[in-house]
């Protein structure tokens, strides 16, 4: 037993508790399922918010089908449209001041389109005029911007009649009923516009046309017009031109614009947001979802809805908890250590997103591209900060079996990421409780039952010492399960094996017990056999007196001799257990005893190594000298060169008594059975050629380990070397 | 008259081996085999001295009852345990419940007789006035070698026959060193050494019940033992 616990010393120990660490960890696949699960819900649910958003989208297409009248026929109907010609009047979200700077102009920069001498519309010399213009709609007027850089700013004449002679902008649009209107902006000074209406003839005078509002602003790149025109004035077509006049009174030099004002045909086509169509889907707006509408050039015609609004249907139930607890301990420890460690892994939708992929004009994408040529269709897209992920849906408008434009709604996957979330933080709250909870009660069983198993083996090594023998009582566990099981096999297979041990060691006292009646018997026999012999002889003087009774009884008192010796050990252990410790001088004893040595083995030399005067002992003195007798008979037996060395000292509050030998040295196995019972190390020969005065039983050693124990003590023999020979070394506390 | 023994002993060679000894030494021996056959003989008629064993069959204390009976009738009936028990535990039990010896089954014959004759001559010294020439003083100790007596500080001290014989063996020389053989031969046992270190702690606990600060028996280790008077212990101390 002793020696497999060695050996498995020098292995990793990888115990009961680790194993069924080990095996529990399993449990984390749990939380995975869970994951896992909880990703594959969203799936669905972006797979439902696809087909809510298709729905979404086809029920506003649907409002729209066969709806002529609220698309701009002119540019709807327009194979292609040019930049710059075709123009597109913003949804202005606020007033603008009629005062020539663009500062209330949103985004002007971006939205304004520049014209240079690739629109020229004659050419005598490269134009020395180029310029910006923007377009917006504001409540029932349409805003122009215009930002004109020009070397030589010509104002008309302050008696000129004529209004082309000078730096002028000429502006044609279609009214309601398709008729060309054609105005000119010329004005004699800065400030608030002059605009006229063209007739054909040249003779007439100019009309004004005061429905045409703006302000000329004089800058030092050249100079800047901001007007208005009221939608109920405007139609479909729109054109605008500025002629550069350097010299004041000549005739225009060149003229760059949208399109050439004169000519009705090549007019460009304006469009507006649709207010009709803005209404429709305004009714719309309380889906959660932003929405466009565009016509088949991708121009938007309406809007309703902000993307970072657009959380889709399950939005709307996200922020309802926040006010309900917030007092509440759990709900405290949530919000500052449980979700600040969820949100390690999870991601939070953003709510301040960047999506720029749309110009508020023209919208692109592969979905409007699908559905601009009749097949609804969705897709998934980041925005362009790459922080949100958005869904939008394209649904085609049908208007005489043609498509005409095009729904697109778009929503954000935030209300189902945040749902998600919220799912995942009760997922990871229930496990991690269900984890800390199964560890707790893993850990405390594994540690009770390796515990338990600790005990049980260290009850057991306990129980047996290195000899093999029983030194305790094991007690037997009373629970009624495999360890208790165990816990009482072992009691019993100990307690066996302690009766047998006990029956062993019992059993030459025993045998002498029952070997005394019969040789008793033989031996009073004998003693009257004798008795009979000898008052034969004295009656009869010729009987010779016969040897063999003579003989017989010389075996029978050697035999005698040896049971006794067989039950001496049995005899000790009874004497011990009665035996009343007392004070007394160890060394006296020993010295003592040493005189006694040397007069019964005269042959021997006994030296006695000592420096103590005095050494005070608390113990048995009888068996004191009965140990020593043993092994000092022990070594005298051994001794080659007839020199017995004893030394006797004292460390701390051991005594030390080593008793040395020259002769033939241990064998390594015997070591420590050596003081075991019936074991005997006398070589055949050597008893043989001594007479057997003394029988030998192995029981000297063991005696004397009998009696070390009493005294607390030790007792163990090692060999020496040069000149070769076993010193026995006896070890005594002084205290107990 | 020959002296009446009686032995009592379940093992029937040995019960007759013993016998025949005895009746050869002139003395008239019954012998039962149990505890009842020999309580019944004892009802009608005590003998002078009994032997008994204290296994008797399946009776494991048969001889100690009979003993205590024994013991009942009769304060100065000798009774000697002859048994194969030698364990200190029976010893003492035997001799507290009255037994005049206890005897290991490895004695000789010779050792036994030489023992009832010692215990019939002392019952008969106890008849005979005291006699002068029999009584052998040493310090403060008594020997009367006839009534095998001891006295200590003039209190007589209640000793087996080997104990008798070992205090003789070792007073008789106070100051001499007996070692354990010598010691065995004095008082007709042979029996291990620890037994004899049992005998003599036996002695000094006797004496001691006496006089407390009795310290007159020496053991003298790894040789034997031996008798100090008061005045030679002052004198070995010096």
């Amino acid at each position: 037993m002793s020696s497999n616990v060695r050996t498995k010393a020098f292995h990793i120990r990888f115990g009961l508790r680790a194993k069924l660490l080990l095996l529990s960890s399993f449990l984390f696949v749990i939380p995975w399922f869970g994951y896992q699960y909880v990703w594959e819900m969203e799936k669905y649910l972006r797979f439902g918010q696809e087909q809510t958003l298709v729905g979404t989208a086809r029920a506003l297409a649907t409002a729209l089908h066969e709806r002529k009248n609220l698309f701009n026929n002119q540019a709807s109907f327009l194979p292609n449209v040019e930049q710059g010609k075709d123009l597109y009047g913003y949804q202005l979200t606020e007033a603008i001041q009629l005062d020539g700077l663009h500062q209330d102009w949103p985004n002007f920069s971006q939205r304004a389109h520049f014209y240079d001498r690739h629109q020229q519309l004659f050419s005598d010399k490269v134009p020395s005029l180029n310029f910006k213009a923007s377009v917006g709609k504001y409540d029932k007027y349409l805003y122009l911007f215009f930002q004109v850089v020009d070397n030589k700013l010509v104002f008309r004449g302050k008696n000129s009649r004529s209004i082309t002679q000078n730096d002028h902008l000429a502006l044609s649009f279609t009214d309601q009923n398709n008729q060309l209107n054609r105005f000119i902006i010329s004005n004699k000074q800065s400030g608030w516009i002059s605009a006229f209406t063209v007739i054909d003839s040249t003779e007439t005078m100019p009309i004004p046309a005061p429905h045409i509002q703006g302000h000329w602003r004089v800058t030092p790149q050249g100079y800047n017009i901001e007007l208005r025109v009221p939608l109920e004035a405007l139609g479909e077509k729109i054109a605008f031109a500025f002629y550069d006049v350097d010299v004041s009174g000549d005739n225009p030099n060149s003229a760059i614009g949208s399109a050439d004002p004169s000519q009705q045909e090549s007019l460009g086509t304006i469009v507006v947001p649709s207010p009709e169509i803005e209404r429709i889907v305004n009714g719309m707006r309380y889906t959660n979802s932003s929405i466009w509408v565009v016509d088949q050039h991708h121009r938007v015609l309406a809007s309703a809805g902000s993307l970072k609004q657009a959380g889709g249907v399950w939005q709307s139930k996200n922020e309802l908890k926040s006010s309900n607890a917030s007092n509440n301990l759990w709900y405290q420890f949530k919000q500052q250590v449980l979700l600040p460690l969820y949100y390690q892994v999870l991601t939070k939708p953003p709510t301040d997103f960047i999506d720029k992929i749309y110009d508020a004009r023209h919208l692109n994408g592969a979905h409007i591209v699908s559905a601009l040529s009749g097949n609804a269709k969705s897709q998934w897209r980041l925005t362009t900060d790459k922080q949100a992920l958005v869904l939008s849906a394209a649904y085609p408008i049908y208007i005489d079996n043609n498509v005409q434009g095009a729904v697109i709604v778009e929503e954000t996957t935030n209300g189902i990421r945040t749902l998600r979330n919220r799912a995942l933080e009760k997922l990871f709250s229930v496990i991690l409780a269900i984890m800390i909870l199964g560890a707790f009660t893993f850990i405390i069983f594994a540690t009770r039952i390796s515990a338990r198993i600790r005990d049980l083996s260290n009850q057991a090594e306990h129980a047996i010492d290195k000899q093999g023998r029983i030194i305790g009582k094991m007690v037997a566990s009373t629970s009624n399960d495999e360890i208790g099981d165990l816990s009482r096999s072992f009691t019993t297979a100990v307690n066996r094996l302690s009766e047998y041990n006990h029956y062993l060691e019992n059993m030459s006292s025993r045998l002498s017990h029952e070997l005394r009646t019969p040789i008793a018997v033989v031996k009073t026999s004998l003693e009257n056999l004798a008795l009979l012999e000898k008052q034969r002889i004295t009656s009869n003087k010729d009987c010779q007196e016969s040897p063999y009774i003579e003989r017989a009884q010389t075996g029978i008192n050697t035999l005698n001799l040896i049971l006794t010796n067989m039950s001496e050990a049995t005899r000790l252990e009874q004497m011990l257990a009665s035996t009343e410790k007392i004070e007394f001088d160890l060394k006296t004893v020993v010295s003592g005893c040493i005189a006694g040595y040397q007069q019964v083995f005269s042959e021997m030399t006994f030296i006695l190594k000592t420096e103590l005067n005095a050494l005070p002992f608390y113990g048995s003195p009888e068996h004191i000298v009965q140990l020593l007798d043993k092994v000092i008979n022990n070594a005298v037996e051994f001794s080659q060169d007839k020199i017995i060395t004893l030394a006797l000292n004292q460390h701390n509050q051991e005594v030390e008594l080593l008793v040395s030998n020259n002769g033939r040295l241990l064998p390594e196995q015997l070591n420590e059975s050596l003081f075991d019972s019936m074991v005997s190390l006398r070589a055949p020969q050597a008893s043989l050629n001594k007479q057997q005065t003394q029988p030998h039983l192995g029981l000297g050693l063991y005696i004397a380990r009998l009696i070390c124990h009493f005294h607390h003590g030790t007792i163990s023999a090692t060999n020496h070397y040069s000149p070769d020979g076993v010193t026995l070394r006896i070890g005594l506390p002084t205290k107990v | 008259m020959s002296k009446r023994i009686a032995i009592v002993e379940d093992e029937a060679a040995i019960r007759e081996n013993y016998a025949d000894v005895l009746r050869s030494q002139g003395y008239q021996v019954q012998t039962y085999a149990d505890k009842e056959s020999a309580t019944q003989a004892f009802k009608l008629r005590l003998p002078h001295l009994v032997i008994l064993d204290i296994g008797l069959n399946e009776d494991y204390d048969g001889g100690f009852v009979l003993c205590q009976q024994l013991r009942a009738k009769s304060a100065s009936l000798p009774i000697i345990f002859l048994t194969a028990r030698d364990n200190d535990f029976d010893t003492v039990s035997g001799l507290r419940i009255g037994a005049d010896d206890y005897l290991t089954k490895d004695i000789s014959l010779p050792h036994l007789t030489a023992r009832i004759s010692a215990l019939f001559r002392r019952q008969e010294a106890f008849k005979l006035p005291v006699s002068e020439e029999h009584i052998t003083q040493t310090g403060r100790l008594t020997l009367d070698s006839q009534r095998m007596t001891i006295s200590w500080k003039s209190q007589p001290i209640d000793l087996t026959i080997t104990e008798f014989w070992l205090v003789h063996a070792l007073a008789k020389h106070p100051g001499h060193v007996k070692n354990r053989n010598q010691l065995m031969t004095d008082s007709k046992i042979y029996v291990d050494d620890s037994t004899i270190t049992s005998h003599i702690k036996r002695i000094r606990k006797k004496f001691i019940k006496t006089d407390a600060n009795f310290g007159c028996i020496e053991t003298v280790y790894g040789m034997g033992y031996r008798w100090l008077n008061p005045t030679d212990t002052m004198s070995s101390h010096v």
